[in-house]
């Protein structure tokens, strides 16, 4: 039997390398069947290499080149045990390696995302606190309706809308792209963060001009997550709000601005951190759309070029990347709810083995 | 119906309140808005798409070159002269000895040998273009020889005229690149292949400043080109994927040139201030093929002969797409020598229905693969209104483009609505695809309909040798007539590029074949 020391030591180390091994296994998983998926698409890769008009000997090339002609387990096998040396292998269609296309697509979506998570949250928890404030009153159906349209609007169309007036007629945003030509090339350090970048240029010039071309697709892709997590949020706050020790708070006379922020909030806070997670999530899986309306050169892009040419080595690393920030993200919402719902942890201690 | 994005009422009524543009690209750069998502490399040995073919007349010079106003007639680039050899088989070519690269080196007799040799070498998607002329790997390094210096000698062993070479030489895969530069940078033997995918070496009037794939092409001034010294100081080609987010560049003056522009786009800009619209002639043939074995009503020249009746050649490029399109129904698009500009059919139903009743042809569905894209899949629905009038149903099957084409390489579909793009600008790039079938598993065009035609094939092998050129063009028009009258091609549409540019530029030349694409005059 172990002394309380080694367990108080072993435990968490061993919780650790437990999500570590899920995480690694979800991973191998997830590599595996986008490679037979990418494999079942029904587009020939080597065409998209040699291209329509190739001779039968350059297509034969190419099919070698790209390891086609061996078995499938042996080509995964192969391309796993590269990853192990932390080789992602060439893009078949920017013919440069996938990790430092991915090194350069990521920033810029992890970018948009990160600004628009914290938006998206800041004001999705104020709309969602408002909206249960008083169900059913004339703001609680104004942030529904306003909810619902950034459901339902598609984000494409929203995108174009909001370029021809802020950037066409109003002149209050830059137009698709990170900065103005003009400025894009005189930036000599490029890590992929736009921001960071203009702001090392020391020039307030080029670092205006980015917020000129950031806000607007960050103002999107918020009021999109924003949606979300109003609904989400409102839908728990209302249901916690039936409970019995609302009514009890009520009964001692606590105003419902008090009981929905000292009372109801903290005890959804499982929900929030989840519901963010899963929104930041999605936002770095990379709005596709967005990027495409902007000419933002994210991951999203990256990945559907890549998907489109059956480039099996864009597709494995982006999907690599992807799937990484989603574990990654998870697990840092799960342990966040740990600390923050007693709830959960007695669950955790209770059945060590569910979580 | 016409199918327009649901973007497009609102840019047009949008735009139409718009201030006048305040943004204006730099007055000594050239900013263009297109997508740049095709390339593939900027090795002259590899790239073979829309943006990479169009760079190389800027970066490269070739030995000859044609001309981009009349490009039937063939001119000087890098060699002063040429004479054909005593055999009939081989060219001599004088260099011009004053010509450098960008890199200061000196152009030489072994930059030419280096750098067609290592075309065929690679053997990437172009080098079919010169290996057709017999060379191969090993023997390519005896048939392209250094004399001295400035004089270089190439022989061939197919029977071909040495105009037919010149042709080919003066496609953009026939680049000379700086030896020097290129063996510099070379990895695994690789004659500097993978640098030269985001690098260049020329000596054009522009070299590679930078290469971010996905996002843009920077092109700086090579003011020491042989060719003379550019107008501007840079070229800045950005990747804009959508196309009505490049119409926007271009209106607000963020973009100097917005290319491949949808019909709708372009007639959304016509009369808008600061603009000019253009729809340049293209060599694009938009065509429908017919799998001649998916099935024996299919593969009946009476249903090939119906189907050219169906086709709703004036509706389509006058009413649907309008401007995009005029009607051509031969297989050398309008420009190319010897091209056929005739129209012998047009669209009657009933007459369809007549001959298909004759050939004892009825209740035929035909499944019809198209790329999900504009123009095609407006082109193919409007096939699927006019074939039913002629009693035959057509089923779309709508896929991307490289679904489509993969399906169409392994057989596996009964028409596809398709286009094709010469390589090269001569006429035997486009009979060697719609007439030649050859029976040592060349996937042509004509392969790919199941068309086996062992007598075109000889006619179109044979056109190649001819060295006067109107008897040459004669053959042509005689190849096209027989594809006209009889095969599983119904030839009805050549595109134009729709492209937009700012009315303060001057200079800018497109020619008809798709790599005609010249930088060097700009201005504004």
């Amino acid at each position: 039997m172990r002394s309380v020391s080694e367990r108080l030591l072993f435990g968490p180390l061993w919780g650790v390398a437990r999500k570590l091994l899920t995480m690694l296994l979800t991973l191998l998983l997830l590599l595996t069947l986008t490679f037979l998926l990418s494999r079942m698409a029904p587009i020939d890769p080597v065409l998209q290499v040699a291209g329509d008009h190739a001779s039968q000997q350059t297509y034969a090339q190419v099919s070698h080149e790209l390891g086609l002609d061996q078995p499938l387990p042996l080509q995964l096998g192969r391309y796993l045990l590269r990853l192990l040396h932390g080789d992602l292998g060439v893009s078949s269609t920017t013919a440069q390696p996938v990790a430092s296309d991915l090194a350069r697509a990521f920033p810029a979506t992890l970018e948009l995302a990160t600004y628009a998570i914290v938006l998206a949250s800041v004001c999705g928890v104020a709309l969602a606190l408002l909206s249960a404030l008083k169900p059913g009153g004339w703001l609680d159906n104004l942030v529904r309706c306003f909810s619902l349209l950034g459901y339902s609007v598609p984000v494409f169309w929203l995108g174009l809308l909001g370029l021809l007036l802020f950037y066409a007629r109003l002149h209050w945003a830059g137009g698709p792209g990170q900065l103005d030509d003009a400025y894009l090339y005189s930036l000599n350090e490029r890590s992929g963060f736009i921001l960071l970048d203009s702001w090392r240029s020391g020039d307030a010039e080029i670092l205006r001009n980015a917020v000129s071309h950031l806000w607007l697709p960050v103002l999107l892709l918020a009021m999109l997550s924003m949606a979300g997590i109003t609904r989400l949020l409102r839908a728990a706050l209302l249901e916690e709000c039936g409970k019995e020790y609302v009514t009890l708070a009520r009964a001692k006379g606590a105003g419902r601005w008090r009981i929905l922020w000292r009372h109801v909030l903290p005890n959804v806070s499982g929900t929030l951190v989840t519901v963010l997670a899963l929104s930041y999530s999605s936002l770095l899986e990379g709005a596709v759309l967005t990027e495409t309306v902007f000419a933002w050169p994210g991951i999203g892009r990256y990945l559907t070029t890549a998907l489109f040419a059956s480039d099996v080595a864009a597709i494995l690393g982006a999907t690599l990347v992807i799937g990484s920030s989603f574990v990654l993200l998870n697990m840092l919402a799960d342990s966040l709810v740990l600390l923050l719902d007693p709830r959960s942890r007695q669950a955790d201690i209770a059945h060590p083995s569910s979580r | 119906m016409k199918k327009i994005s649901y973007s497009m009422p609102l840019l047009a009524s949008l735009t139409a309140f718009c201030y006048p543009a305040l943004a204006a690209t730099p007055a000594n750069t050239l900013v263009i808005a297109q997508s740049i998502d095709d390339t593939s490399s900027f090795d002259p040995a590899q790239g073979f798409e829309l943006t990479t073919v169009q760079a190389f007349n800027n970066l490269y010079q070739r030995l000859v070159q044609a001309d981009v106003q009349n490009p039937q007639r063939l001119q000087p680039d890098l060699a002063l002269s040429w004479q054909l050899g005593k055999d009939k088989r081989s060219l001599i070519f004088k260099l011009n000895p004053k010509a450098r690269f960008a890199s200061g080196n000196a152009l030489t007799a072994d930059d030419v040998v280096f750098s067609l040799a290592r075309v065929v070498k690679l053997n990437q998607e172009p080098s079919f273009i010169l290996s057709q002329l017999g060379w191969t790997a090993q023997n390519v390094d005896s048939l392209i020889r250094r004399v001295d210096s400035q004089t270089v000698q190439l022989s061939w062993t197919l029977d071909a005229s040495a105009d037919f070479v010149l042709r080919l030489l003066s496609a953009p895969v026939a680049s000379i690149v700086d030896s020097k530069e290129a063996l510099a940078h070379q990895q695994d033997n690789d004659l500097g292949h993978q640098w030269l995918g985001s690098h260049s070496a020329g000596s054009g009037p522009f070299r590679i400043r930078s290469y971010v794939p996905h996002e843009a092409l920077v092109l700086d001034a090579n003011p020491s080109s042989p060719r003379g010294a550019p107008k501007l100081k840079s070229i800045v080609i950005k990747n804009v994927p959508d196309a009505a987010a490049r119409r926007l560049l271009l209106e607000q003056g963020d973009a100097d040139i917005a290319r491949n522009l949808g019909a709708d786009q372009l007639a959304g800009l016509a009369g808008k201030p600061g603009v000019k619209p253009l729809a340049i002639p293209f060599a694009s043939l938009y065509f429908l093929q017919i799998n001649s074995k998916a099935s024996p009503a299919l593969g009946n020249p009476a249903f090939w002969e119906a189907a050219r009746w169906l086709f709703d050649y004036q509706k389509i490029a006058n009413q649907l797409l309008q401007g995009q399109f005029q009607v051509h129904q031969s297989f050398l698009p309008d420009g190319y020598p010897g091209a056929l500009k005739d129209q012998p059919y047009r669209y009657d139903p009933d007459k369809a229905r007549a001959i298909l009743a004759r050939a004892g042809l009825s209740n035929i569905t035909l499944k019809l693969s198209v790329n999900n894209q504009p123009p095609y899949l407006d082109i193919a629905q409007a096939l699927q209104a006019s074939f039913a009038k002629g009693g035959v149903k057509v089923e779309l099957l709508p896929g991307i483009s490289a679904q489509v084409s993969t399906k169409v390489k392994a057989l596996d579909y009964d028409a596809v609505l398709t286009s094709w793009g010469p390589d090269y600008f001569d006429p035997h790039t486009n009979a060697s695809a719609f007439a030649y079938n050859p029976e040592n598993g060349s996937k042509t065009l004509a392969w790919r309909a199941g068309w086996h035609i062992p007598e075109l094939n000889r006619q179109t092998l044979a056109a190649i040798a001819i060295a006067d050129p109107a008897k040459r063009a004669a053959a042509y028009q005689k190849l096209q007539k027989t594809v006209q009258k009889s095969s599983p091609f119904v030839i009805g549409l050549q595109a134009r590029s729709l492209i937009a540019v700012r009315s303060n530029l001057k200079g800018y030349v497109q020619g008809v074949n798709p790599d005609m694409v010249f930088y060097d005059k700009v201005s504004k």
